[in-house]
């Protein structure tokens, strides 16, 4: 149950924000700027949570940005794709026209009244580009630029690390390879951030800039609300004690997903993240003091799926960093289960490629492709692409399983040899006939941008070079996309359809404004701080309550 | 190139300090983020450790070959990568300054290597002189503990 409201508040403000991603700031900074007194609540020792953690892109349609490099983009077109996608899936359909038509508003809003600053990443495409309804050779996502962490002082050191990324834009190749590694080197040295803290570091600053109080370590425990169930502050903890924040115009739920807590996704998820890409701290936080007020939830079934893999050399915050892991889709290379089988195409979006990953064989009544799953490779793959952090040319790691047959491999692995001999010498067939019939590999544009190809001829090569190579896939997301359901205004809705006066919920701490799909990059922080921006207008102009 | 030198000064006589530092069993679990050791020789030995590079740890194992045994003021070694590509080499010296006290210096170097090499001595720039400065520390606090000295 959600805490009482207290004989008397340890302290007042207008709006609290739980959280300090692209959607808590976004919502911090529009409600400050609609006159309101925010405080901003972050739960960990560092500032920018998944955002920050993250690539930094939005993605969004007809932004000022785009119009800028010429490239054309209508209404129509973005609302034509997203339902494309989304095939009717998406929990509230009107979410997607508020996404569409206030994106770019939000966009052009953080350009005129913040240092948040973005370019076109022209080598940097749409994924699903070979769609009709896409757009053709250009993109919505946003590329942060670079930002230097000293213009904000000792808030820079607070500023989120990310192990995923170098310091290197989109549009440098920051998260496809291809990396610039004295670029990244001269980044460091100068205290030159990209992507994902980038972002968060100039929202930082243009909260900042406003006055916004923002305290580390300070989790958001409890929801407090009155007799009529309407939400006035917050409990909150900082250093084991317990402090009564009331909340006279509302509280916003921007803290994250649940990704890193192992019994919320069992509850809700088809497939269970063993291996989250995101801050251990988003334990579905929001999500608990959201169903204790009696939000009713949309798209707990969904994710921002990642096939995660790992170099398991590298921690952070005592856990094996999961990563991109570059070189999936590489020619020379192949995904199996433990069947050794092929059983989905290996260069598709790492949101769509994990679906694979539940789906349940009704004869033998299992899930064949539970990972963990295996990339297997040559050594031809090798020699020419950073597969995770091995570098071409340099030796063989031991957490890289290696063997001069594909029997032995398999035997060391434990994946059925015979079939995954025979899964590679038919995949050697489909690689000299220039084509995939099982799978369809080199026909999608995503291979394009992260195989460079998107065609057989980059992206079928056959497996032949010994010695050959494993390494684990496992079931991994950018963070979970389910939560509180909310209406237009990023108000959170009870179960029986009415407002929970003063809860409003944004990011991956709410149900997804597009539900399941995951239109390019961006796709997860795009609607976030679009949401961010539309709920704290809101917000932030309502009327005080007395509390 | 990332190095580090660090000197402290101990309540101890140099040939105490050399007996100590000349057993690498007595000193290697005093290496910063330690997992384990392996002596292959006299001169030879294999090490793994977690290295804290500020926001993340990585796991490195590495080969250490003793160049030169100086007793009782010197030990010189080399060090290589085996699970990463990297070189360096340290010493630690000891100077008497008078029968009952002792100035030790430790230093160390550590360059990385490969495609990678630009980024990732950025990042030792910090992590060197700060675990040649911890090595140094916690070996002069163990040596003055086994050697009774209060501080």
């Amino acid at each position: 149950m959600p805490a009482k409201k207290p004989a008397q508040w340890h302290e007042e403000v207008d709006v609290v924000v739980l959280g300090t991603g692209g959607a808590a700031f976004t919502s911090a900074i529009l409600a400050a700027d609609q006159g309101a007194k925010v405080l901003m609540l972050e739960k960990t020792h560092q500032i920018g949570g998944t955002t920050a953690y993250s690539g930094g892109v939005p993605w969004i349609p007809m932004n000022r940005y785009m119009k800028e490099a010429g490239i054309e983009d209508s209404r129509e077109d973005a609302l034509n794709f997203i339902k494309r996608l989304s095939q009717g899936k998406e929990p509230n359909p009107a979410l997607i026209d508020v996404f569409v038509d206030n994106g770019h508003a939000m966009i052009d809003y953080l350009h005129e009244n913040t240092p948040v600053r973005f370019s076109v990443p022209g080598t940097y495409s749409e994924y699903y580009a070979h769609l009709p309804e896409a757009l053709h050779n250009s993109t919505r996502s946003l590329d942060p630029d670079p930002f230097d962490l000293n213009t904000i002082g000792e808030w820079g050191s607070l500023v989120r690390q990310n192990p995923l990324f170098p310091p290197l834009t989109l549009n440098e190749g920051g998260a496809i390879g291809g990396i610039d590694f004295t670029v990244v080197a001269d980044r460091m040295e100068n205290n030159i951030v990209t992507m994902g803290r980038s972002l968060i570091a100039s929202l930082l600053k243009g909260a900042l800039d406003r006055g916004i109080d923002i305290r580390i370590n300070t989790p958001g425990k409890e929801l407090v609300v009155d007799d009529n169930g309407n939400v006035i502050g917050v409990v909150a903890e900082k250093d084991g004690e317990k402090i009564y924040i009331g909340a006279r115009k509302g509280v916003v739920l921007a803290s994250g997903g649940y990704e890193w807590n192992k019994e919320l996704v069992k509850t809700f998820l088809k497939g269970e993240i063993t291996h989250p890409m995101s801050p251990p701290g988003n334990e579905g936080d929001a999500l608990i003091m959201a169903m204790e007020a009696g939000a009713a939830l949309g798209n707990m079934s969904e994710a921002w799926w990642y096939p995660s893999m790992q170099d398991p050399t590298f921690e952070y915050e005592g856990h094996i960093i999961n990563q991109t892991g570059s070189g999936r889709m590489g020619p020379n290379s192949i995904m199996v289960n433990k069947y050794g089988k092929r059983f989905v195409h290996e260069g598709t979006t790492y949101n769509d490629l994990p679906r694979a990953f539940y789906e349940f064989d009704p004869v033998k009544l299992e899930y064949p492709n539970e990972p963990p799953v295996w990339m297997v490779f040559d050594q031809q793959l090798k020699d020419s692409t950073m597969i995770i952090t091995m570098m071409p040319g340099e030796p063989t790691p031991d957490w890289v399983d290696q063997a001069q047959t594909l029997t032995e491999l398999a035997e060391k692995i434990g994946v059925d040899a015979a079939g995954l001999e025979a899964t590679v010498a038919r995949w050697n067939e489909h690689c000299d006939n220039g084509v995939d019939p099982d799978f369809h590999r080199g026909t999608t544009h995503f291979e394009n941008i992260l195989g460079g190809g998107g065609n057989a001829e980059a992206n079928l090569g056959r497996i032949e070079k010994a010695p050959f190579y494993a390494v684990p896939v496992n079931f991994g997301a950018l963070g979970t996309n389910g939560g509180p359901k909310i209406n237009e205004q990023g108000q959170v809705m009870n179960l029986r359809g009415n407002v929970i006066e003063g809860l409003y919920a944004a990011g991956n701490a709410a149900m997804s404004m597009l539900g399941p799909i995951y239109p390019g990059a961006g796709g997860t922080i795009g609607p976030a701080m679009t949401m961010g921006y539309v709920l704290g207008k809101v917000v932030g102009a309502t009327a005080s309550r007395t509390i | 190139m990332p190095n580090g030198t660090h000197t402290v000064e101990l309540q101890v006589p140099i040939e105490r300090i050399w007996a100590f530092v000349q057993d690498m069993n007595n000193w290697a679990p005093l290496v910063p983020g330690y997992i384990h050791h392996e002596i292959l020789s006299e001169n030879q030995s294999t090490w793994e450790f977690k290295g804290d590079l500020g926001f993340m740890k990585k796991k490195v194992k590495l080969q250490v070959d003793i160049t030169e045994w100086l007793e009782p003021t010197k030990v010189t070694f080399n060090l290589k990568g085996l699970s990463d590509n990297f070189n360096g080499g340290g010493y630690f010296e000891a100077q008497v300054i008078d029968a009952n006290s002792t100035r030790m210096t430790g230093y160390l170097d550590i360059t990385a290597g490969g495609m990678m090499g630009a980024m990732i001595n950025t990042i030792l720039k910090n992590f060197v002189p700060e675990t040649a400065t911890e090595l140094t520390d916690t070996i002069a606090a163990k040596i003055h503990e086994v050697e009774g000295v209060t501080a």
